[in-house]
């Protein structure tokens, strides 16, 4: 086993304790800081795979998780400033950050193997939703939009992709995806004790 | 007993301010920048907001009242012996602040005998209305200037106003926010509720629905008054909306088992040429009493 091998399963955990935490914060800008930060250990992972394995095999999810990364931290700037302007930028990010997501869902859609088209295309939908889902307000969307994505993601890119008949045994992958899953369960579980508290909070006079 | 002067950004009516003994020195409002209207004298509440509405490319600005209007208004209380406090809209969202303590520093050396007490009451609309409110009930209590206003500037670290508006349209013709929020804001439906914090307004949260929001703006307000309800004064704002703020109203006496005793009032341009008509606004600050017996 090869020290770039060993690097990128210690960058793999390091990935899995961002996301996991990232989804037990409730403050929108510090959730894209955790989750950037993440982002950004996933993809010195692929990296480290791709210097272990070969960069050709990592290239496209390099560019994922640095789209992510991106996305993310653009995310934790606007969201910590909070202005009109900040939320206009924001907004005209999130719609590039979308065309782009559109753009290469299609492409992976179309480049598919024709029995996993749907796959690719529930992936697509997975991917725009998540990436709306993180903008939208409140604790909720996010971690709805994040479950159904975790399961397409280990769908498509791990062993449960049985439809192309080839197992990936990336247990990485899987752990990351499960990662979010189980701190989205532990999220509802921590604060459904939580005495209810309004949507919209007002301050005591 | 003291005079009250407040600008118009309190939504008093006439009727009230006359009932109250309360001098309102008007804004000023232009459609096309050269006539300048009195707001309530020279162009009503309504007529101004139905301009607003059907005339797509208006953005009317208003503008504050000059040091003259005020000297105007405090010289004759003054020339009749009478001491005043003067009530502003927020600092933050005029300059009516600087004209009123203008005027009353000029007007200090005209008459050295008598105390003007100008107040930024860092708030607007109904939320400046109800410290307005307290102000009148403690000079009409026989509570001494000084102290009313000390206790006022304590009303105003309890006043909270919260609105929402019925689309993003106004706020984008006036700047407040870019053309993509408002295009997506109005295509979702989204009613943003905004509240003034340290004088100044900024957005709460976006919520989709009228329905909704009304429901979590009363949710809100019960969860925010429900331990201290008897020490709580409470009003309901709108612009062009006098069916929805009666029924907001009644909904909201319904939450809190109690009667709102202020009248629902009418915004007025100030804030009304950024919110548009269709808004709907909440304030509550705490009663002088409950501070008094502190």
């Amino acid at each position: 086993m090869n020290t770039w091998f060993i690097v990128a399963q210690i960058l793999g955990v390091i990935t899995i304790i961002f996301e996991f935490a990232s989804y037990q914060i409730k403050d929108k800008s510090k959730y894209f800081r955790t989750t950037g930060i993440g982002s950004f250990f996933w993809l010195t992972m692929f990296f480290s795979i791709g210097m272990a394995t070969g960069m050709d095999t990592q290239l496209s999810l390099m560019v994922a998780a640095s789209y992510s990364t991106i996305r993310n931290l653009v995310f934790w700037r606007i969201f910590s400033k909070n202005t009109p302007q900040s939320k206009e930028l924001g907004l005209n990010f999130l719609l590039v950050m979308i065309g782009v997501a559109l753009v290469a869902g299609t492409l992976s859609v179309i480049n598919a193997p024709e029995q996993v088209r749907w796959l690719h295309a529930l992936g697509m939908v997975a991917a725009l939703s998540f990436v709306i889902g993180q903008y939208l307000p409140g604790v909720h969307y996010v971690r709805i939009t994040v479950t159904f994505y975790a399961l397409i993601v280990m769908l498509t890119q791990t062993p449960l992709n049985i439809l192309y008949g080839d197992f990936r045994w990336n247990i990485m992958g899987i752990l990351i995806e499960l990662a979010k899953i189980s701190s989205v369960i532990i999220f509802y579980l921590r604060f459904a004790k939580d005495p209810k508290k309004p949507q919209l909070q007002f301050a005591k006079p | 007993m003291f005079q009250i002067i407040s600008d118009g950004g309190c939504d008093f009516t006439k009727e009230e301010a006359l009932r109250h003994n309360v001098e309102i020195v008007p804004f000023y409002v232009t459609f096309d920048g050269e006539t300048h209207l009195k707001e309530g004298v020279d162009i009503t509440n309504e007529e101004f907001f139905i301009r607003l509405s059907t005339e797509k490319n208006l953005f009317p600005k208003t503008s504050q009242p000059t040091p003259q209007d005020y000297i105007n208004a405090y010289e004759p209380y003054l020339k009749a012996g009478k001491n005043i406090i003067s009530l502003t809209i927020s600092s933050k969202l005029s300059g009516t602040y600087n004209s009123a303590t203008l005027a009353a520093n000029m007007m200090k050396e005209e008459y050295p005998n008598r105390t003007i007490l100008v107040i930024d009451s860092l708030n607007c609309a109904v939320g400046q209305g109800l410290i307005l409110r307290e102000i009148i009930k403690m000079r009409d209590n026989g509570i001494m200037i000084t102290k009313a206003a000390d206790i006022a500037k304590e009303i105003i670290k309890t006043t909270r106003i919260y609105f929402t508006l019925d689309s993003l349209e106004y706020l984008r013709r006036g700047g407040r926010v870019g053309p993509t929020t408002a295009f997506v804001g109005n295509l979702l439906g989204l009613r943003p509720v905004l509240h003034i914090v340290d004088g100044a307004v900024e957005q709460l949260e976006s919520v989709q629905g009228k329905k909704k929001v009304l429901q979590l703006m009363e949710d809100g307000i019960v969860d925010a008054l429900k331990d201290d309800l008897h020490n709580v004064s409470l009003c309901i704002g709108h612009i062009l909306r006098n069916d929805d703020a009666i029924a907001f109203k009644a909904s909201i006496e319904g939450a809190l088992g109690t009667k709102i005793t202020n009248p629902i009032a009418e915004i007025d341009a100030t804030i009304g040429t950024h919110a548009g008509p269709g808004a709907l606004a909440v304030a509550y600050c705490k009663k002088y009493e409950s501070l008094v017996r502190r």
